[in-house]
């Protein structure tokens, strides 16, 4: 049984918009005349939005009954005869407008639904606010959703949680605002169990803000599966053969590289480069205006391409372009064709057949035609930035510097002082930091001259010289995969893509894999691994009294895990989980999810205020007299 | 499925604790919880009953259709005219659905455009929210009644693809067997030729057999006639049959693109208002430039004049103007 968390949010939230009744059938059942409150209006606040467009479009809202949709904050007028629901977070202004409303009698009834458990005081706010204005009658039901996070794919959520990174690390940040990050941190991952209705076998590295989320979360749900009716009584079906998932908890700073690091693969650089975000690009066109597309599970050129290097994405489009345009000719051929012969009466009926299946077929073939357009444009938008920043330059050295573990100072002058804009440039000095063992001083400043010269502010760059002086494990070194090198491909510039595809074979090494990767294998696996041990379990199904000595099961090879990182992850965490779940015999599942989804320049950037936090470095410093 | 937690209860109990501290009694607290039990029964607008209405035919039209989808597609369980009957009440009804759709929109427009009448001023029952929730009543109406009315015509091209496969190969035979006549009645007319040449030697003798002869010829005549025009019939048929496939496929597929010209014309029409607006705008603009222009000539115009006759001490005005004065000058 596959976990698949789309579809689960996706069910949550229909049946909230049937006003959290069992779904009818409408085709069985009464098909909308059992239910007297078909038509209703949805009111939602901003984060709620957020979760709500990747799922659902508008007219699948419509098929929903809910024939308007509003922000919360939005000034509304009164619409009669319909109930409203509404799906806001429990905060206090939200209370607020909500118990404005009731007073104002904008509708009949009132369904509130919060995202996330409502705690007590504010729902006592709630409830004096509409007593007082007495209007308790027109509140018809309250329900927790516990849906706080946004869902992109299948098997990718996000809590949203801005600037964790920062928060987290910040040298000024005291116990109460640690524990707030912690509990907002605690509260997402509790929506998203219950959303999938497992309790899970936590496992986390030790120290440090996973060790601090995982007994805060291990308590949590001890604290609830106490409670009679909890959220996660097991229906009967699978409690037989149904073996528990493993949660795995990690920190941000336990493989840095990868937040950082430019990637030369589909998703990742559509994220990174065009700015993917909630599943929605914009793009300039190449009639000059910009175009909006949609990148999620419908479009089956995305599912199926997403983890290509671009070169082969390059190549895959042209194929599907040969054989959209075959199709289309054969449908011409036999539907048109015959009008050259003489026009013989037995023909028709032939004709006419023919006609009518391609006329079946064109539906299909547009939108096949549509979605080939939509990667045209977006690969070609890609191609532009790629040749003007030189990326797949920065790609290709910054996995050899991670593969050698050091790079020549030459060449790393030479690639500070070429093409690509800052932000580019930073943080390849930053992984030339993560990813050299021995930093010379002399070398070091050399590159810092190099980044002020090129007008680059260095606030991060000297955060992070500073965490590796401070001998904070950064990145786990790729000793595993040290012996496989890659074929050096021929430096690009300028090139169509005609010659990108064919002169660039192996970009990156396949078997280059990332530190979390092995870990979440070895956790997995079940088997003794020195990475591994150390790591700290937790169960909250187990009782209390039974200390460390953990029982066969909980440390069995697990068929599904669920790998969340703290402090911002992204495509490329996701994809290399996807590649291990894969390649695995029998094929797993694996859950990747993220406070916050983080393109290399905007983890950078928390990276920055940090640095300027600590008072490191800053560009008004004058250049070094040359 | 996940459950969700009802916090109704919760909610229950903190209102009961908030009245009391409000200070309501006792007769005061039942009534507000007997509120969460006894739901009042609004009286719902006539247009919410009407949409009611028309969700609940459309609702059994569907049944409808459903039911009798088997019996529709088979070929051995009904007739043609049962087919045709089936067909003709679909229609019936889908077009008294649509008319219900036609009046609740009209009535939305008629209230939009009567209530314009008083002074502009709209009552609360027809602010610009009501009137788009109304809308969008409508059109979950108009969309469902699309859904239900796409599948009967996928049943109906279901059933001319048999109907066009069914004529096809009887065609063909058709076709073979005219051939085979044509052929056949050749050599009749051949074999006719030489018995005439030989019944004309032998024409005295036998007026009898001459009779025989000549009815057998009307009799043959007759057959090939009749042969002909069935042949002729049936051509017609499938053509008829090829045409109504034809027409079929030009009316749903062509009717979408109807729809979406519909919609590039409606933006185009906005564009046009919206461009028409702009250019308002814009003369505005301009005319409250050249207004602007001459107010300041006057009042530089005023100064000037002010100064010239003053006893030359400098003043603001002075100040201000001078350097206006060097630019026209």
């Amino acid at each position: 049984m596959a976990l698949n968390l789309r579809q689960k949010q996706t069910e949550c939230i229909i049946r909230m918009l049937n006003l959290n009744q069992t779904v009818i059938n409408p085709v069985g059942g009464g098909g909308g005349t059992a239910n007297e409150e078909v038509y209703k209006i949805l009111i939602y606040d901003r984060f709620c939005q957020d979760i709500l467009s990747p799922l659902i479009h508008v007219k699948d809202l419509r098929k929903h009954g809910v024939t308007l949709y509003f922000l919360v904050d939005k000034d509304r007028k009164p619409v009669h005869d319909v109930p409203a629901v509404y799906f806001v977070q429990p905060t206090q202004l939200n209370i607020q407008r909500i118990v404005l409303d009731t007073s104002r009698a904008l509708y009949d009834s009132f369904h509130l639904n919060f995202s996330s458990s409502i705690p007590r005081p504010l729902l006592e706010d709630l409830a004096s606010g509409s007593v007082n204005s007495d209007s308790i009658q027109r509140i018809s039901k309250v329900h927790d959703q516990y849906l706080e996070f946004v869902t992109l794919e299948d098997n990718l959520f996000s809590l949203a949680n801005k600037n964790c990174y920062v928060q987290l690390n910040d040298p000024s940040a005291g116990d109460k605002e640690i524990e707030e990050i912690i509990e907002k941190i605690v509260s997402g991952l509790f929506c998203v169990l219950a959303t999938l209705a497992v309790v899970p076998i936590i496992r986390c590295p030790p120290g440090g803000p996973s060790e601090m989320v995982a007994s805060l979360l291990d308590q949590r749900l001890r604290d609830h599966l106490l409670a009679k009716n909890n959220l996660f009584t097991e229906s009967g079906n699978f409690t037989s053969s149904f073996q528990r998932p493993i949660l795995c908890i990690f920190d941000r700073n336990f493989e840095l590289s990868v937040a950082i690091q430019h990637e030369f693969r589909y998703k990742p650089l559509v994220h990174d480069v065009l700015g993917l975000r909630l599943n929605r690009l914009n793009v300039k066109g190449e009639k000059g205006g910009m175009k909006s597309f949609e990148l999620d599970h419908s479009d089956p050129f995305w599912m199926a391409n997403g983890l290509l290097e671009f070169p082969e994405v390059a190549v895959e489009i042209e194929t599907q372009l040969n054989k959209y345009k075959k199709d289309v000719e054969e449908v011409n051929r036999r539907t048109g064709g015959n009008a050259g012969a003489e026009f013989d009466g037995t023909d028709l009926i032939g004709n006419t057949k023919h006609l009518m299946s391609a006329v079946n077929s064109l539906p299909e073939l547009t939108e096949r035609k549509q979605v080939i357009d939509k990667h045209t444009n977006i690969a070609t938008a890609l191609l532009g930035e790629i040749k003007e920043r030189s990326l797949d330059s920065y790609a290709k050295m910054e996995s050899e510097m991670m593969i050698r573990g050091g790079i020549d100072r030459n060449e790393l002058l030479s690639v500070l002082r070429g093409k690509g804009d800052k932000m580019d440039k930073l943080r390849f000095a930053v992984m030339y930091l993560i990813s050299t063992e021995s930093l010379s001083p002399s070398e070091v400043e050399t590159v810092e001259v190099a980044l002020r010269e090129s007008e680059v502010d260095t606030s991060a760059f000297q955060y992070v010289k500073k965490i590796k002086s401070l001998n904070i494990s950064l990145a786990s070194a790729n000793s595993a995969s040290r012996s496989n090198i890659v074929d050096w491909a021929e430096k690009l510039y300028g090139q169509s893509i005609s010659a990108v595809t064919a002169g660039v074979k192996n970009l990156l090494s396949s078997d280059h894999q990332l530190a979390l990767t092995r870990t979440v294998d070895a956790l997995m696996e079940g088997k003794p691994n020195p990475e591994s041990d150390s790591y700290l379990v937790f169960d909250p199904r187990a009782p209390k009294s039974t200390p460390g000595s953990s029982s066969s099961h909980l440390k069995g090879p697990f068929k599904e895990a669920i790998v969340f990182m703290i402090g911002g992850g992204n495509y490329v965490e996701h994809g290399s989980l996807q590649d291990l779940a894969r390649s695995q015999q029998p094929v797993k599942h694996v859950i990747y999810g993220t406070t916050e989804i983080l393109t290399g320049g905007e983890f950078v950037e928390q990276l920055d205020v940090l640095g300027k936090k600590m008072g490191l470095g800053s560009s008004d410093i004058a250049p070094a007299i040359k | 499925m996940a459950k969700v937690r009802d916090r109704t209860e919760d909610f229950k109990d903190s209102v009961r604790r908030a009245a009391l501290n409000l200070g309501y009694d006792e007769s005061k607290t039942a009534t507000i919880m007997a509120s969460f039990i006894l739901h009042k029964t609004r009286e719902r607008s006539p247009f919410t009953k009407a949409s009611m209405k028309t969700l609940e035919s459309i609702g059994a039209l569907e049944k409808f259709l459903m039911k009798h989808k088997k019996d529709y597609l088979d070929l051995r369980r009904t007739t043609e005219q049962e087919r045709d009957s089936i067909e003709h009440e679909v229609t019936v009804f889908i077009n008294s659905c649509r008319e219900q759709i036609d009046v609740l929109k009209n009535s939305i427009n008629h209230e939009q455009s009567s209530s314009k009448g008083w002074l502009g001023i709209r009552s609360d029952n027809l602010n610009a929210d009501t009137i788009a929730h109304k809308h969008g009543v409508v059109l979950i109406l108009s969309e469902k009644l699309h859904s239900v009315t796409s599948q009967f015509d996928q049943l109906r091209a279901i059933r001319f693809q048999d109907a066009i496969n069914r004529v096809t190969p009887r065609r063909k035979l058709k076709s073979g067997i005219k051939n085979v006549t044509e052929s056949s009645n050749s050599n009749n007319f051949q074999s006719r030729g030489n018995s005439e040449v030989r019944e004309d030697n032998e024409v005295q003798a036998e007026p009898i057999r001459v009779q025989q002869q000549v009815l057998d010829d009307e009799t043959r005549a007759l057959q090939v006639e009749l042969a002909s025009m069935l042949d002729a019939v049936q051509e017609t048929e499938s053509k008829m049959v090829e045409m109504s496939a034809l027409n079929h496929l030009m009316s749903t597929h062509v009717l979408q693109q109807a729809q979406q010209i519909e919609f590039l014309y409606e933006q185009a029409v906005e564009a046009t208002k919206n461009v028409q607006l702009g250019n308002k705008e814009l003369s505005q603009a301009i005319q409250r430039n050249s207004s602007s222009r001459t107010f300041l000539l006057l009042f530089l115009f005023k100064y000037k004049n002010c100064r010239r006759f003053g006893n030359g001490s400098i003043d603001i005005g002075t100040a201000l103007t001078s350097p206006y004065l060097c630019l026209i000058h």
